[in-house]
């Protein structure tokens, strides 16, 4: 399939420091990219060079055939953009709001009746923007960038601050427009979301990107699977040392194995088991989720600083 | 075109679900024509009877006040809170977003005339312009050279603190030093060469006069001064306006 975005060796400095260090990737049509990263990452100044709201300090980016430091004009036209802090006039009315982007992209109205009804905003159109809750409000400016029909929507951080049902709900409208042919480069810290609706994703961190792949293929290639079983008698120094173990963690009677060759290492597990005569119950693999991954990548530091964050919620 | 229609039309609407500013810039003036009339209400100044001399100079503040504070800082506003940034990514162009803005400020400013001259007439002994198609003139001249100034002040400003304290010091030089409130003979020589260095001094002459004595065409310096600021805001404008405060 044809390739919308282009992006080869993409840098970004502020006052000399990068925030954007030699990113390359490529997204192709109709397909959900992830980017996913911590805060200040570089995920939202890569978007905006995309955009063309930002200019870039080196690297090539092609979108939809036209560079976006060139043409934002006409650019302009083909992408429909959300932004992280959406924000329209508090007292305009989601009525006016539609009615005023339908002008600005010279939209038919009956264009806008059908993304009304998409969208379920018939019981908010009297509404002012700044009554609306926070779900209701990434919904109203989701339809503004999707009004003029555009081949890709960038969508940044668009399920912040959402509740799991409205996120969930965020989910099925953009899959919807995938369905339509439209191609969705979404950015995300939430690593549920990048799971389960990106069709490919690439971890930024620190300016780069660390890997990209289809959520699955990543887990798969990276060191994120478990052996997990049950057992009273093993004994963790064994363990260890069995092939392929990294690590191992064991609670109570609970132990999680953390391998980076299933296979050989259960068959050695059970090996041991049956020489030292352990009793080995509930045995099964469990795959890691891309929040592993994620903490694997980032490395040690990193990860125990995100989960004494993720202990504090 | 009908993204400036639609953008003055819903801009127009929502200042008037502002109520605070509905306020400033409708019965202000009023309550300050009220004021100093109860104060200077049987004093002539230059010729002219309080409500003559003193009617047309309001207009003439509300022409700046609309300018600052009615469209200058609001876009400010749109800059800080990321308004215009959501704009940019939109086929809008600057130009149009000024455009729409300078309409909005002008629907805005004609209520606010129609409720002080009718305040004028009712409350006082105005009369209609001694030249009228003047008047509407100087007026129609000034607001084109004070929208567009309005809009570069605020552009030149980082935030909508700076924007606000730029305006409101503008504003506060200008009625006192301009002959809008104090009559300017009253005031030190010094002061007056001052005066003379505010657009609001230019403004306020020249309407007081197609008000009162003269057409436009005689008070050639006024217009003159008008279109110099003019022509020198509209042209930075365009080239000052940011997006976003970054």
């Amino acid at each position: 399939m044809a390739e919308v975005i282009a992006v080869e060796g993409l840098i970004k400095r502020y006052d000399g420091i990068e925030a954007v260090k030699e990113i390359s990737f490529a997204v192709k049509k109709g397909e959900i990219f992830g980017m996913i990263g911590p805060n200040g990452a570089g995920k939202t100044t890569t978007i905006e060079i995309l955009e063309g709201l930002r200019k870039r300090s080196e690297g090539e980016v092609r979108v939809l055939g036209l560079d976006p430091g060139k043409d934002q004009y006409k650019l302009n036209r083909k992408i429909g953009v959300q932004f992280q802090a959406t924000t329209i006039q508090e007292l305009m009315k989601v009525k006016e709001a539609l009615s005023l982007f339908a002008s600005f992209y010279s939209v038919a109205s009956v264009e806008v009746e059908k993304v009304i009804h998409d969208l379920h905003l018939e019981e908010k159109l009297e509404t002012y923007f700044k009554d609306l809750s926070g779900g209701w409000k990434q919904r109203v400016t989701l339809a503004l960038s999707v009004l003029h029909g555009p081949e890709i929507v960038f969508l940044d951080e668009p399920s912040m601050g959402l509740d799991p049902q409205a996120r969930r709900e965020l989910w099925d409208v953009i899959r919807s427009l995938q369905e339509k042919g439209t191609t969705i480069l979404v950015t995300t810290h939430y690593m549920e979301e990048a799971e389960k609706l990106c069709d490919r994703v690439a971890m930024i961190y620190d300016g780069r990107i660390e890997t990209l792949g289809k959520p699955n293929e990543l887990l798969e290639e990276l060191a994120t699977n478990y052996l997990v079983f049950e057992s009273r008698d093993a004994v963790g120094d064994v363990l260890r040392n069995l092939p392929g173990v990294a690590s191992v963690e064991q609670e109570g009677e609970v132990v999680r194995i953390l391998t980076e060759h299933l296979q050989t290492t259960a068959c050695h597990l059970f090996k041991e088991a049956e020489e030292r005569e352990w009793e080995i119950r509930a045995f099964r693999f469990e795959r890691g989720t891309l929040e592993d991954l994620f903490v694997h990548l980032s490395g040690r530091e990193e990860a125990l600083r995100l989960r004494a964050a993720h202990d504090l919620i | 075109m009908n993204k400036i229609v639609k953008l003055s039309v819903i801009e127009t609407k929502m200042f008037f679900r502002e109520k605070t500013a509905v306020f400033w810039t409708f019965l202000f003036p009023v309550l300050m024509i009220w004021l100093f009339g109860a104060m200077f209400g049987q004093f002539e100044v230059g010729g002219m009877s309080y409500s003559n001399a003193y009617i047309p100079s309001w207009i003439a503040v509300n022409i700046m006040t609309t300018a600052f504070f009615g469209i200058g800082m609001v876009l400010a506003g749109y800059r800080e809170k990321g308004i215009l940034r959501r704009y940019q990514a939109t086929p809008v162009r600057p130009w149009m977003i000024l455009a729409a803005q300078t309409v909005q400020g002008t629907v805005i400013f004609a209520f606010s005339v129609f409720v002080i001259v009718a305040f004028g007439f009712i409350k006082f002994d105005l009369h209609l312009p001694e030249y009228l198609g003047s008047t509407i003139l100087a007026i129609l001249l000034s607001l084109a050279a004070f929208f567009p100034f309005g809009l570069l002040l605020n552009s030149l400003a980082k935030s909508v603190r700076t924007a606000s304290a730029i305006s409101s010091l503008a504003l506060n030089v200008m009625i006192f030093l301009s002959g809008a409130t104090f009559p300017l003979e009253m005031m030190p020589t010094a002061l007056q060469w001052v005066a003379k260095f505010l657009p609001l001094y230019y403004v306020i002459h020249l309407t007081r006069h197609t008000w009162n004595f003269s057409p436009i065409w005689e008070n050639g310096l006024d217009v003159a001064v008008l279109v110099f600021v003019g022509v020198v805001s509209i042209a930075l404008s365009s080239k000052f306006f940011r997006w976003s405060g970054q």
